[in-house]
């Protein structure tokens, strides 16, 4: 089981060929797609061998495979999957039209390496401490992807997103320091008193006062990075400033690994201080997260700052359904962090057609999309409809059962939540559809199709149609061996 | 299995408890000096010189306990903290980008010193009497590395200079290390190399933005980075 999780951990770094002087965008996206396909299929191989199996540990539990680290990692191998096949084709035309000099190409390349390789083992850190440190490097080598293009803007969003989120994991240190001061009455090495496998067990002698405070502090250090409000602020800069795939690694990928530490922590908390004082926290954070989300949402300007939005929305989504918790709010929350990963992505990879196609990020500069770029408008439309929650996608699966675990613990909190997704489902659509129909004014300049090649067009391509197969999927029946593992791993936090 | 929880059972009274307090003492006074400065030259030697004070601090609980990790850990923060990361901002921005003095806050220097105050008497209420038992040296020394986290994050806020706010980063990071020491002097050896790692890492990384954003703007200021909003 543990070789199987460094099979899905160190693929990724096959990326790293970029290091070499002389590589070109094609060499290096090709080497990073196959790379990141060996981690997903390693992924599903663990997640289909996990099911029948106990947790497993190693390296004096600094490796950790239980359900829950599983699940995640199948989630994040998956989005590494389609950013990275989204990364070969876009890089390959900015390289081609020169708004990316070769050096920031195969500087590209080598931090997407690192990140996706940082991202996936933190999902296997059974050790605390080393989750932090996974975190914290997995969102340096990101901040260099935001702030590739050296200009102005790119510059300022990454100084804002590396300084903000630096600073929020280093509270999340702070709540590290305090759990393992919590843990001072065990009886355990001093490794295994930041082990959440131990911790876990022992969260009965655990010391209430200081775990509170870990709890709180964690929240807040890691909700920095998935984004929750008053934290978020780094976050529509950053995902709208990135090259579009990388944008998707953002939204789809590292939020759920800061939301993935806020579920390690709620598990101890909830053991050993009962359910409610984390449910309050986090749904307070969740509500006030989705309501800010929704809100911003209905401004119709830098298209792909709406889609952060969507995904600070949809991360108080998350929250909100931690906080409602029992095993279908757990189980609901798990599966929205799934589809969201794939429609977001999705999402995010067909902006990257907009942006190279018309040449600007403004909602107001795109009309009549469907009969210019046809493939572009065309999936605009349906990943808008799969982000909104519209069934056939696995989106709306997901938010009615986190609506049905609402109904079970407060109605009107569950028709707040209503509302706010209506809101969201609003401000979306309204743009999907302006951008889509209507007819081009003749003094905007006629869209360029993205990707002139046919490599690049299919490569483009089979990200978004393949994400969107599988979101149909999900929103027909869960898969009885993925409903397994979500089972398991739901009731690992319950 | 390692003896667990000995430091935290050390008190105030001993000679180690008595250095300790006394450097968690000077690290907030440095704290304070730095939010209460002016001069670019200064932060960084107010941050150069916390950072001495806090690999001696890890230099008497080592001592105390004999224990090898922490005399590395010692050694690591003055080499990194104390001298690399004071050298490397002087040359690489202070001096490359011609930095004196600092114009760009967003409140007088005499409101900031009020406001760290009381963020310090908060950190003292909040976090001394509910959590730690009484007569310990963590429980004189955690509150005082909790107010040093929040001035550094003070600092952040009140000055708009990217090279001030990244001193105002590194001092919170200070600031929890003092209290990761005394709090938890087991703490994993191979956790705290991790975090120097991501440190140093971290350093690099700012240090190129800063100059990039400089260079683009003529200065780096918060005011004039005002193309993202909404």
């Amino acid at each position: 089981m543990t070789a199987l999780a460094w099979a899905v951990t160190l693929p990724p770094l096959l990326g790293l060929v970029a290091v070499h002087p002389r590589c070109t965008a094609s060499a290096a996206g090709t080497a990073l797609s196959i790379g990141a396909a060996a981690s997903f299929a390693s992924a599903v191989a663990l997640g289909v061998y996990d099911i029948g199996h106990a947790p497993a540990q190693a390296l004096e539990g600094f490796v950790y495979i239980d359900p829950l680290a599983c699940f995640f990692a199948l989630t994040v191998a998956l989005v590494v999957l389609l950013a990275s096949l989204g990364s070969a084709a876009y890089l390959r035309v900015e390289e081609e039209n020169g708004a990316l000099s070769s050096f920031q190409v195969r500087l590209y390349f080598v931090f997407f390496s690192v990140f996706s390789a940082g991202m996936l083992a933190s999902m296997f850190a059974g050790n605390l401490g080393l989750l932090w440190v996974l975190i914290e490097a997995s969102t340096l080598a990101s901040a260099v992807l935001v702030g590739l293009d050296a200009k102005a803007r790119a510059l300022e969003a990454a100084w804002k997103y590396v300084i903000i989120s630096s600073f929020g994991v280093t509270i999340a240190l702070v709540a590290t320091v305090f759990l393992f001061y919590a843990g001072s009455a065990l009886h355990l090495g001093s490794n295994q008193r930041l082990t959440w496998y131990y911790l876990f067990a022992h969260a009965h002698a655990l010391q209430p006062g200081a775990l509170r405070i870990a709890f709180l502090l964690a929240v807040i250090g890691y909700g920095t990075k998935v984004g929750l409000v008053p934290m978020h602020t780094w976050l529509p800069d950053a995902h709208s400033e990135a090259p579009s795939p990388a944008s998707a690694m953002l939204s789809a990928g590292l939020l759920n690994t800061g939301m993935y530490a806020i579920i390690r922590y709620d598990a101890i908390a909830h053991a050993s201080l009962g359910a409610s004082y984390p449910q309050d926290i986090l749904l307070g954070f969740g509500f006030a997260t989705m309501f800010v989300g929704v809100m911003f949402m209905l401004r119709r300007g830098n298209f792909k700052r709406q889609y952060a939005y969507s995904s600070i929305e949809h991360m108080g989504i998350v929250s909100i359904a931690l906080g409602f918790g029992g095993v279908l709010g757990l189980f609901g929350a798990l599966l929205q962090v799934l589809n969201h990963a794939i429609a977001k992505a999705v999402l995010f990879l067909t902006s990257g057609q907009f942006v190279l196609g018309y040449k600007t990020r403004e909602i107001s500069e795109v009309r009549g999309a469907l009969g210019a770029l046809p493939f572009a408008g065309g999936v605009l439309v349906l990943a808008s409809l799969a982000v909104a929650g519209t069934p056939p996608f696995g989106v709306f699966l997901s938010e009615l059962t986190i609506v049905r675990a609402g109904f079970e613990k407060s109605p009107v909190l569950a028709g707040v939540f209503l509302v706010f997704l209506a809101v969201g489902f609003i401000g979306l659509i309204g743009s999907a559809l302006a951008m889509a129909t209507g007819t081009a004014p003749s003094a905007l300049p006629a869209p360029s199709e993205p990707y002139p090649s046919r490599t690049g067009r299919l490569l483009a391509g089979v990200p978004i149609v393949g994400g969107l197969g599988l979101l149909v999927v999900l929103g027909l029946f869960v898969p009885s061996g993925l409903g397994e593992l979500l089972m398991h791993a739901a009731k690992v936090v319950a | 299995m390692v003896a667990t929880s000995t430091l935290e059972q050390l008190s105030t009274s001993s000679v180690a408890g008595t250095l300790l307090s006394l450097g968690a003492v000077a690290i907030l006074i440095l704290a304070f000096s730095c939010l209460g400065s002016k001069l670019f030259t200064r932060y960084v030697t107010y941050y150069g010189a916390q950072s001495v004070v806090l690999s001696f601090v890890a230099a008497v609980v080592a001592y105390r306990f004999d224990s090898g990790e922490l005399w590395a850990l010692a050694a690591l923060t003055l080499v990194v903290k104390g001298l690399a990361i004071p050298l490397v901002t002087r040359r690489l921005l202070l001096e490359r980008l011609d930095l004196k003095r600092d114009v760009a806050l967003s409140s007088g220097l005499s409101t900031s010193l009020i406001v760290g105050a009381l963020l310090t008497a908060f950190a003292y209420l909040t976090i001394g009497a509910t959590v730690l038992p009484h007569g310990l040296v963590a429980t004189a020394v955690v509150p005082l590395s909790v107010a040093v986290v929040l001035l550094g994050g003070l600092t952040m806020v009140v000055r708009r200079h990217a090279v001030a706010q990244l001193i105002g980063w590194l001092i919170t990071e200070n600031g929890v290390f003092l209290g990761a020491i005394t709090l938890a002097a087991t703490f994993p050896f191979i956790v705290e190399a991790g975090v120097f790692l991501d440190l140093v890492a971290a350093v690099l990384i700012m240090v190129v933005f800063v100059s990039g954003i400089t260079r683009r703007l003529a200065s780096a200021t918060a005011t004039e980075l005002r193309e993202l909003r909404g």
